[in-house]
């Protein structure tokens, strides 16, 4: 049997619907998403209590500027790189260009669970309870540390809950410390 | 400093010993633009931050930003108002009640709620939360700050 719409029935949401796009950018866009749908698992699976995990990152001034430009803050203090003068020390309350406060806690995520299998897509960050101890110099490379502390389901819900430390790798001092919440599929 | 950092924020901060409780910060406003949303810096690993088609088929009217970016907001209005302070032994915490959705506008909003003494100034606390362009809350939370200690 055929059925039809309500006239006044809401647009089915189409791959260019927020953005203009041409036909092969659709395409690439379809399949890429088929990508990540086939090869993902779910985060609830890929993590267990008492598993610790520690990266290193360089913050470099390109990193910071994409950080920064991606939630459109503009506060110069970040500022280690610039259009024209390329590479440069910049200047913020404490000498040169700063790290933006929760830069780092942005990229906890790539160190809650084992980075080189594929990321459970559709998992959801739901809490964070963050310390900014000391200001992070643009150009420093930090040890970010994670160690699964609880995994509990609310509401039918499944969460992950990590603490987290950030330290200077060549000097050790203490930057941030974090505990957070993941929602999982 | 150097002269050049036209358009930073105030060096110590709008909120000096002084400020009482109640005191309303003015906050930020921001659009949820698709296209900040589906930067790489998020990973693009979870389209429900940008492909409405993968939305809609999760469940999602649209596309839901990633909650670091309502943090970045709430935290960019902290260092507005606190300067330099929110860099140092300060602390965060943001609890994401509802999806903010593409198109969205948020504001932040802050009131200080507490302020406890402390060495030769004061350990403000002030509720932190974004909201929509219909008031709906998005991100509620709370910020601890030194200021003159």
């Amino acid at each position: 049997m055929k059925t039809t719409k309500p006239e006044n029935a809401p647009l089915e949401p189409t791959t260019d619907s927020l953005r203009p796009m041409t036909e092969i950018q659709i395409q690439q866009t379809r399949e890429f998403v088929r990508g990540l749908n086939s090869v993902s698992q779910t985060y609830w699976d890929m993590v267990t209590v008492g598993d610790e995990l520690s990266r290193d990152l360089h913050i470099t001034p390109e990193l910071v500027i994409l950080y920064a430009d991606s939630v459109e803050d503009y506060n110069p203090w970040y500022e280690g790189w610039l259009m024209n003068t390329w590479n440069m020390e910049g200047s913020s309350p404490f000498g040169g260009a700063i790290v933006p406060p929760l830069l780092v806690s942005h990229f906890v995520l790539s160190v809650q669970f084992d980075h080189t299998k594929p990321f459970a897509i559709g998992s959801i960050h739901t809490f964070h309870d963050s310390e900014i101890i000391a200001p992070i110099p643009v150009g420093a490379t930090v040890r970010i540390h994670t160690k699964a502390v609880d995994k509990f389901i609310r509401r039918e819900r499944r969460y992950v809950r990590h603490e987290v430390t950030v330290t200077d790798v060549a000097t050790g001092k203490p930057y941030f410390k974090e505990l957070r919440d993941i929602m999982s599929l | 400093m150097k002269q050049s950092s036209f358009g930073a924020p105030n060096v110590q901060g709008l909120i000096t010993a002084e400020t009482p409780v109640g005191f309303e910060l003015i906050g930020v406003k921001k659009k949820a633009a698709i296209q900040l949303m589906g930067s790489r810096l998020w990973g693009r690993f979870n389209p429900n931050h940008w492909d409405p088609v993968y939305a809609a088929e999760t469940g999602l009217k649209a596309p839901i930003q990633t909650g670091e970016m309502s943090s970045a907001y709430l935290a960019e209005m902290c260092v507005n108002y606190f300067g330099r302070n929110f860099f140092c032994n300060a602390r965060v915490v943001c609890k994401y009640v509802a999806s903010t959705f593409a198109n969205e506008v948020i504001t932040t909003h802050g009131v200080v709620r507490e302020k406890t003494p402390k060495g030769n100034g004061f350990r403000f606390k002030v509720e932190i939360w974004a909201d929509n362009e219909h008031k709906e809350m998005k991100t509620v939370g709370w910020v601890e700050v030194d200021v003159g200690v």
